[in-house]
């Protein structure tokens, strides 16, 4: 066999194949604008619908009116107080907590996924989530409530990522899987510590009230949870953006990150204790919320790819977006609130799934 | 500004620093040239490569650039000077070429910037110089192996660095893309001046495209020089632990390096005659062997001895001796008799036929070894001098008999070991000569004693 026609007629295939796949990428993408640019702007539309369910109505103009309320008086007069009262006292601070939770949760999904090169983790991996439980239930059995549940979920959680960083510090090899596993093993002993403390909870009265909190949910949110909420997601999600390029320098392995001029290390504590902060926060104030910082970071690299220059600020948009869904969901369209976190497996488990076979070979 | 671009001095490097793997490494590169990394699996190739890249620190000797201790400088400063160019490796997320070239502008741009117009138009004319204009929108994990290393050489261009080291670009693709990705290395250090260190498994990549080679042993430089220099049978050979043979052509005169293969069956080349010949013979009149003799008092007959290894040469030699020792010739020369360990072969010594006197000459190589080395001996460098002196006399003491085995490729092809044995059978004025030479160095004995008969024990 004439071995140059064999390598002309493979090289001719090779390319034909590849310029078929070539024009499929390209066509696929002024839809994708149209759908990125209603992502971006989703959690704004979503808020005002939001702000109008529930079980009192409240029209779209209402809702408008007592926004601009604060800022002019004399809006208040055409609203009736009690849409007014429930407008800003009741769903606002619960709507804005959502959106701030889903866009953190979201963020520091996306952030960790890139910075252990592995599509398949959230911002739980280092124990944060684990030791803000066990906070949260050991504050619960002490008899404690409100803002101490949430100040020792908050501190459990961060003293949870420290436990697991330390730890990882004992040995002097493969820094990112030794502190992967110690997040494991961390986040596992806490988990059997809230266990421990469930099973010496009062059955009758604290029991429930930790087995519920753990299962997450906005309920009774008010003003008072937001001030540390939001400044800590703000403020991680403004550093986040800012040094969102890098993490796609970051998501090729710390040899390449190092000889592209880098200090991988350093960045990426600076970035796991941002992510901590915001997660123990979100988890402080909302409970376990699972899935959501696995499969929305997944949902946004569907819509823009895996850059983290458009990736980033898309989790932290339909993050905030997801959250505020199912929790708008859970308390005005189904006939009882079910809790946050088992919506969000509910509904991202099957969401997970699609995305996967949609996304085929790569992420 | 002359001088190097890129030196390393005396460089020594470990994970663990009492076992280092990186042992006393010197070398440069100049602007425009193309320098081949080679050894065998842990040679220490990746190390040198990350001492360069400034990833590791060398626990001594330095690394320079332009004359500045790389070292010295802050990551940024240096990976605008030195790009690196990974192993070929699936990425987990499937980042569009253009975002995957575009991060080699990491150097150039502060923490919170994300890359400009600029940027990006300096990754798209990085793309077009190794040949992937139009590629700036494809995924870069659906591209083949040939086209994702030359979009990590675009990253590298995209750097804008004077020097790129490559960590086995060759490696996981096919020969026309081995050629393709080595090429475009080539274009690059010939028209861009552009520095390249290449880390290499392939030999023939090196004999292809390198301009200069370094072939590292053990973490030990064994060879630095030009293709011509260091591409040679032995060095090879004593490099990867394996027979080697390097295929040449004559152009113009010139004996130029080919093809470098791995050497499976020494076995006597169909183009040499050989004869067969009982040592038994001496004893009968008119036989070849007798023949021989008789032509040796006035004209020296010298004998090749061959086979494949194990076949019996030094036996054949062994036989020789004991039947002219029954005449009472004078003998003179050298045998070297295996150690055995019940059926093992651990040693050989070197014994004096004129003397009876018997030294080790070396044993099996365990661990790593200095001195001179082959690839399964470790030489006693005493005995090897005095198995030179033995040969120096022996020659002088105009013996019936000469023996010398054996010339092995440290003697005929580097003119180190029991070289002596060379000068003894040249220098032969009657009797018989004896010299064992395995197969594989048949062609250069018979180049320098043309009129040799040669005797093939296999026959």
């Amino acid at each position: 066999m004439p071995p140059l026609n064999g390598a002309g007629t493979g090289g001719r295939a090779a390319s034909g194949r590849d310029h078929a796949e070539h024009a499929g990428v390209a066509s696929a993408r002024p839809w994708r604008d149209v759908l990125t640019i209603v992502a971006l702007a989703s959690p704004a539309l979503l808020g005002v619908v939001a702000l109008t369910l529930g079980f009192y109505q409240i029209s779209v103009l209402d809702v408008a009116r007592s926004l601009l309320s604060s800022v002019l008086p004399a809006a208040a007069a055409e609203v009736p107080e009690i849409a007014r009262r429930l407008v800003l006292d009741v769903r606002l601070p619960r709507v804005l907590a959502a959106m701030l939770i889903g866009a953190g949760l979201a963020v520091t999904g996306a952030v960790f996924q890139g910075i252990f090169t592995n599509p398949l983790v959230d911002s739980g991996l280092l124990g944060v989530t684990a030791g803000a439980g066990f906070g949260a239930a050991l504050a619960m059995l002490l008899g404690a409530d409100g803002v101490m549940v949430q100040t020792a979920a908050f501190a459990f959680g961060l003293f949870a990522v420290t436990m697991a960083f330390l730890g990882s510090r004992l040995y002097r090899s493969a820094p990112t899987i030794l502190l992967t596993l110690m997040g494991i093993l961390i986040g596992s002993f806490f988990a059997s510590l809230t266990s421990l403390l469930k099973y010496l909870a009062d059955p009758l009265d604290t029991l429930p009230s930790i087995t519920f909190w753990l299962l997450g949910g906005l309920t009774g949110i008010g003003w008072r949870s937001l001030p540390l909420l939001a400044t800590l997601t703000v403020a991680g999600a403004v550093f986040f953006v800012l040094v969102r390029w890098r993490l796609n320098v970051l998501s090729l392995g710390d040899a390449e990150a190092t000889a592209l001029g880098m200090h991988p290390q350093r960045m990426k504590i600076l970035l796991i204790v941002a992510s901590t902060l915001v997660t123990a926060v979100a988890v402080a104030v909302g409970g376990v919320i699972g899935w959501v910082g696995l499969v929305i970071p997944h949902a946004a690299r569907m819509l823009v790819g895996p850059d983290h220059l458009r990736l980033i600020p898309m989790s932290l948009a339909l993050g905030a977006s997801f959250l505020l869904t199912i929790d708008t969901v859970s308390r005005s369209l189904l006939p009882s609130e079910v809790p946050l976190g088992v919506l969000t497996g509910l509904v991202g488990v099957p969401l997970l799934i699609a995305l996967l076979r949609r996304q085929g070979a790569g992420w | 500004m002359s001088g190097p671009k890129l030196q390393a001095t005396g460089l020594s490097f470990g994970y663990d620093p009492a076992r280092p793997v990186v042992k006393d490494v010197s070398f440069h590169v100049d602007a425009g040239e193309v320098v081949f990394l080679l050894g065998h699996n842990g040679s220490g190739k990746t190390s040198l490569l990350a001492c360069l890249s400034g990833a590791q620190r060398a626990g001594a000797g330095r690394v320079t650039i332009d004359g500045r201790d790389v070292h010295a400088m802050a990551p940024t400063e240096r990976a605008q000077r030195i790009g690196m160019i990974p192993q070929l490796h699936v990425a987990v997320f499937g980042y569009d070429v253009l975002d995957v070239v575009l991060m080699g502008r990491a150097p150039h741009l502060a923490t919170f910037s994300a890359p400009t117009r600029e940027d990006r138009a300096i990754a798209l004319e990085s793309l077009d110089r190794v040949g992937l204009a139009g590629f700036h929108d494809r995924r870069y994990t659906q591209l083949s192996g040939g086209e994702r290393q030359l979009v990590l050489v675009a990253r590298g261009l995209t750097q804008r660095c004077d020097v790129l080291l490559m960590d086995e670009p060759d490696a996981h693709l096919d020969p026309r893309n081995q050629l393709r990705v080595l090429e475009v290395v080539e274009t690059l250090a010939r028209e861009h001046r552009l520095s390249f260190v290449v880390s290499s498994h392939a030999p023939n990549s090196a004999l292809m495209f390198a301009d200069r080679v370094l072939l590292l042993r053990r973490g030990r430089t064994l060879a630095l020089g030009s293709v011509e220099e260091t591409l040679t049978e032995a060095l090879l050979s004593e490099a990867y632990a394996m027979p080697t043979e390097v295929v040449t052509k004559t152009v113009n005169g010139h004996r130029m390096p080919r093809a470098i293969l791995p050497r499976r069956i020494d076995r006597v080349p169909e183009a040499i005659a050989t004869m067969t010949l009982d040592p038994g013979a001496l004893e009968r009149p008119g036989s070849v062997l007798a023949t021989l003799v008789q032509a040796s008092r006035t004209q020296p007959q010298r004998i090749l001895v061959t086979g494949s290894r194990g076949s019996g040469k030094s036996r054949w030699c062994e036989r020789l001796v004991e039947m002219a020792r029954r005449r009472d010739w004078r003998i003179a020369g050298v045998l070297s008799p295996p150690v055995m360990d019940g059926d093992r072969k651990v040693g050989i010594d070197l014994l004096d036929l004129a003397s009876g006197e018997r030294q080790r000459l070396a044993d099996v190589r365990r661990g790593a070894g200095e001195g001179t080395t082959t690839e399964r001996w470790r030489f006693e460098d005493a005995t090897l001098a005095w198995g030179n002196d033995v040969l120096r006399r022996a020659s002088q003491s105009l013996p019936q008999l000469l023996v010398v085995d054996e010339l092995g490729p440290l003697e005929l092809q580097r003119d180190v070991g029991l070289s002596a044995g060379i000068a003894a059978i040249d220098g032969v004025q009657q009797g018989l000569a004896c010299v064992v030479v395995r197969p594989s160095l048949l062609d250069v004995a018979l180049k320098r004693w043309p009129d040799a008969v040669v005797v093939d024990v296999e026959d």
